[in-house]
């Protein structure tokens, strides 16, 4: 007579303690993706800056070269 | 042509990653560890690619010794710059899985340590080549440490299989299986991996050759 509420707070605790731990996995689950994805993302907008950066670079270089002409013809 | 292969590729890339992330949060939560386990679908082909790059930059190091084309070495710091930062993913998303499964965020077990000091080595080889402003030095250098540096890769693939390591078995080749459904996203997601590998490594390539013209630009600006 006595075991059977005894039983249901413990199943009681049980789905708590379990849905605790479901909600933790998920909660590092997320973390973990969110920072594989962050580090993914970061690099991909490091590569675009300094691709942009090169690219202007280049031109502003190009565009000096020409204004100054060929050395040969300068002297 | 190769500007439009690398927008194909990354394009597909994106979509496989797309369906894969749907494909996976439908998937029930794993028998043993539920949801965390789960991060094995990003953690391993992260590490996988990572592994890969560190195999192209051994072969472009040692072909820059060999024939002393600048074409292995840029392809060489493109690979090993891209599997650097998916091998940092690795290490993170490791570390978060094993707060969950372990109870802790690190151990110096083996498999965790030699990729740690991969990770180190390949960061410390783009640190060298920062160092060196010679161009035909900075290559040979470069190259004699990355095939160094190697020789930490097979420590970290077979470490799990030559010490009694905390890190699991490997699924595949450890003796366990996935359900096929699994498996199937496993597989498309280092697919998907490797495609985003190649296509940044594309990019990078593409950089270490507008740096060549930058140079090239830098000295004729000098000449004047």
């Amino acid at each position: 007579m006595h075991s059977l509420p005894l039983l249901l707070a413990q199943s009681a605790e049980d789905v708590a303690r379990e849905i605790e731990r479901l909600e933790r996995n998920y909660k590092f689950l997320s973390y973990g993706l969110t920072v594989a994805w962050t580090i993914v993302v970061v690099y991909v907008l490091m590569m675009f800056s300094r691709q942009r950066k090169l690219k202007q670079e280049i031109a502003n270089l190009k565009a000096m070269l020409e204004d100054k002409g060929p050395p040969s013809r300068d002297r | 042509m190769r500007d439009k292969l690398v927008y194909v590729l990354g394009a597909a890339a994106i979509l496989l990653f797309v369906r894969n992330i749907l494909a996976i949060t439908g998937l029930p939560p794993e028998a043993q560890q539920g949801a965390i386990f789960k991060i094995i679908f990003f953690h391993v082909p992260m590490a996988m690619t990572a592994m890969l790059c560190s195999f192209v930059a051994l072969v472009g190091s040692v072909m820059f010794l060999i024939t002393r084309n600048f074409k292995y070495d840029a392809v060489a710091v493109a690979v090993t710059e891209v599997g650097l930062a998916l091998l940092l993913g690795n290490l993170v998303t490791g570390s978060i899985w094993g707060r969950i499964i372990w109870g802790i965020w690190w151990t110096w077990d083996a498999r965790l340590t030699s990729a740690l000091v991969c990770w180190l080595l390949y960061a410390g080889y783009l640190m060298l080549r920062r160092a060196i402003e010679e161009p035909t030095q900075r290559a040979t250098f470069a190259a004699v440490f990355s095939i160094f540096a190697f020789i930490d890769v097979p420590i970290v693939i077979f470490s799990i299989k030559w010490w009694r390591t905390q890190h699991p078995q490997p699924v595949f080749w450890g003796g366990g299986s996935f359900p096929p459904d699994w498996a199937q996203v496993f597989w498309l997601n280092v697919l998907a991996m490797i495609l985003f590998g190649a296509v940044m490594c594309a990019v990078r390539l593409s950089q270490e050759e507008q740096q060549r013209e930058l140079d090239s630009l830098r000295r004729m600006a000098h000449a004047f």
